[in-house]
């Protein structure tokens, strides 16, 4: 498996902790699913309000890697200032940027998000960005210092699937060395199967295990998923094909006319 | 016979008082605030006796103990209504009605007829729904007034003070309600921040609650008559009790006029907030230490499960069982 | 001098950005703060001075997707 900013995971899993309905059950997806990656968030605190101080103590204990995420940002600026407040916080270099450009599909604002990733790539930052099937996006952005991809499935929490099985393709194809994630809007864990069926080095999800009916037990199925795409991908699968091509002998089968 | 304390005159002060009444206790109830009033959780609560609809998220001991309220509450204050719960959302969330639909028991479809029928004052709006006959709902400040009032008349004492838990467990069995106040004796316990709205529509009329479903903000509207109304609520990590935020001042009007546009006429009579005391599993608890016997972590189910827990409490106490939403481990 | 947290506006009698921070309860906590939309770090804070109308962001872990 390719290496993420040098780190490797032993697990290609990585969850989102945000809609679960108790804390007991998101601790419990991430020990039965073993995902070793949680993107976490930042938000506005007051100075007696411990609720972010119990959160970060909990993840803490779960002992994984911490992606830190720009949710809400929609501008440089705000993607910016985010990430250098995070890094402080949760004390990584890591940053899933996302900046978005239209509210309703939270479609990624491509041109922000480019310029975001230079500026953060310059100042130290490892970024993980969040972006479309665009392959020029996806060369400026590594332009710009990134070194991995994050490109969407479906918009997020839509858990439509993968939407463009083409375009996930062609990034595999066009950045072959690169470490990819597909991240939003998966909603099975098929499509992470596939995911990682399409060489892709990682999956991030969120509101398919925290909405599933049993959040732990979806986490669990997911890691097997993602276990069975990229084991599938090393074994080498066959090609397709048009016509049939029994896989019984046929040689020395006796004529009866 | 010696006093039994109670400290906190919440729901969960109030539900215990009245089921250790029952069993023959002479009890001594200490509160900070005089009365019930706004410095209680429950005096912000939606009053809602949803067994079923809050299965759809909550665990299975919830709904099978909350089954237990509306005739407790019945018994006690006269105040429930029985007309159930109208689940419906809108056009484009359809899926999240399916969703519902998988995770819960008990209800039937309704397609727009049937909610024409229901609440004629949802229009048109709705071509689908889940109708949860055998709910209820109270409006909780008359309820917990009714409560504490009978509680008065039969003998118990209620003294207006603030009191160290441990001071008072030196002296005789204490049974610690104080809800999120507890938080420095319960270290597990943490705040859900819920804020709510109470609106004044004289122009629409609903029998029951009604559940808007929607991926970000579910929303209920519960009727209190009179045109009154209280929608709610948001459901936030946080223990601040105070200061609802803009946003979601927004989004809960905004699901209000979605379920009918006249509540964009209707006069804000308040604004509520408060935070819902919890465990890690969102499940009540009973802790013993001793004299001290701490009931806490009712979350968003106060008037659903106070009754039950109050049950416990009494059987933990007279019968010496070990009641099932009792926490071995403790501190 | 008037000053706002997190969008509240307050008056304090603190000069320095790591001062206004223990006034206000933050003391230990694991936080981060950004004054007119410009980050400060926590190294910085106790040099940060405060002038009149900042605006003062605190924000803390919570749960993301």
């Amino acid at each position: 498996m390719r290496e993420f900013y040098g780190t490797k995971l032993s697990n290609a899993l990585m969850l989102g902790t945000a809609q679960y309905p108790s804390p007991a059950i998101l601790a419990d997806a991430f020990k039965r699913s073993g995902a070793g990656v949680a993107t976490v968030s930042l938000r506005r605190e007051s100075g007696t309000d411990k609720a972010g101080q119990d959160f970060w103590a909990m993840i803490r204990e779960l002992g994984v890697h911490v992606l830190p995420n720009t949710a809400g940002c929609h501008t440089v600026k705000e993607a910016v200032t985010t990430a250098q407040m995070a890094r402080e916080v949760f004390g990584t270099p890591w940053i899933k940027l996302e900046v978005i450009g239209e509210e309703d599909t939270l479609h990624p604002d491509t041109f922000a998000l480019v310029e975001a990733a230079r500026i953060l790539s310059e100042d130290g930052f490892q970024v993980f960005p969040y972006t479309t099937d665009d392959l020029v996006v996806a060369e400026r952005l590594l332009r710009a210092g990134c070194e991995v991809l994050m490109p969407w499935g479906a918009p997020i929490g839509s858990g439509q699937g993968l939407n463009n099985v083409f375009g996930l393709r062609a990034m595999r194809a066009h950045f072959p060395e690169t470490p990819l994630v597909v991240d939003a809007g998966l909603g099975l864990p098929s499509q992470a199967a596939q995911v990682m069926e399409l060489g892709f080095d990682a999956v991030l999800l969120n509101t398919a295990v925290a909405k599933a009916g049993d959040p732990a037990a979806m986490a669990e199925a997911f890691s097997l998923a993602v276990s069975a795409g990229q084991l599938a991908a090393i074994a080498d699968p066959m090609e397709p094909r048009d016509m049939a091509a029994p896989s019984t002998p046929v040689i020395g089968k006796a004529f009866l006319s | 016979m010696e006093y039994i304390s109670i400290i906190g005159g919440g729901v969960a002060g109030l539900c215990i008082a009245r089921a250790l009444l029952d069993r023959g206790a002479k009890l001594r109830l200490f509160e900070r605030g005089e009365g019930v009033g706004s410095h209680a959780c429950s005096w912000w609560a939606g009053g809602m006796l949803a067994p079923y609809c809050e299965n759809e998220s909550a665990e299975e001991p919830v709904l099978r103990l909350g089954k237990e309220s509306a005739h407790w509450w019945d018994k006690h204050t006269g105040l429930v209504q029985r007309n159930g719960t109208l689940v419906v959302s809108l056009e484009r969330d359809h899926s999240d009605l399916r969703r519902f639909k998988r995770r819960t028991e008990n209800f039937i479809d309704v397609g727009p007829d049937e909610i024409a029928r229901l609440e004629p004052d949802l229009g048109d709006r709705f071509t689908k729904g889940l109708y949860f006959e055998n709910e209820a709902h109270l409006s909780p400040r008359a309820a917990l007034a009714s409560l504490r009032e009978k509680l008065v008349l039969d003998g118990v004492e209620f003294v207006h003070q603030e009191v160290d838990p441990a001071m008072i467990a030196a002296d005789g069995l204490t049974i610690d309600c104080r809800g999120f106040a507890a938080k420095d004796a319960l270290p597990d316990l943490r705040g859900v921040k819920g804020e709510m709205v109470i609106l004044s529509s004289p122009d629409i009329e609903l029998s029951r609650p009604v559940r808007l479903l929607h991926p970000r903000i579910p929303l209920y509207v519960v009727p209190r008559g009179d045109g009154i109304f209280m929608l709610g609520a948001t459901m936030l990590e946080s223990s601040t009790r105070s200061r609802i935020s803009a946003r979601s001042l927004l989004e809960l009007l905004s699901a209000a006029y979605a379920l009918n546009p006249a509540f964009g006429e209707a006069e804000i009579l308040e604004i509520g907030v408060d935070s819902r005391p919890a465990f890690p599993d969102n499940l009540p608890r009973i802790q013993r230490e001793g004299n001290l016997i701490h009931m806490n972590g009712l979350y968003r189910h106060g008037f659903l499960l106070a009754p039950a827990m109050a049950r416990m409490v009494a059987e933990l106490i007279f019968d010496n069982s070990i009641p099932e939403m009792m926490h071995e481990y403790f501190n | 001098m008037n000053i706002s947290i997190n969008g509240e506006q307050i008056d304090t009698s603190a000069e320095t950005l790591t001062t206004l921070l223990e006034q206000n309860g933050y003391a230990n906590a694991t936080i981060a703060t950004a004054v007119n939309s410009t980050f400060v770090s926590q190294g910085e804070r106790e040099n940060h001075l405060l002038k009149e109308g900042d605006q003062i962001e605190v924000l803390a872990p919570m749960q993301g997707g």
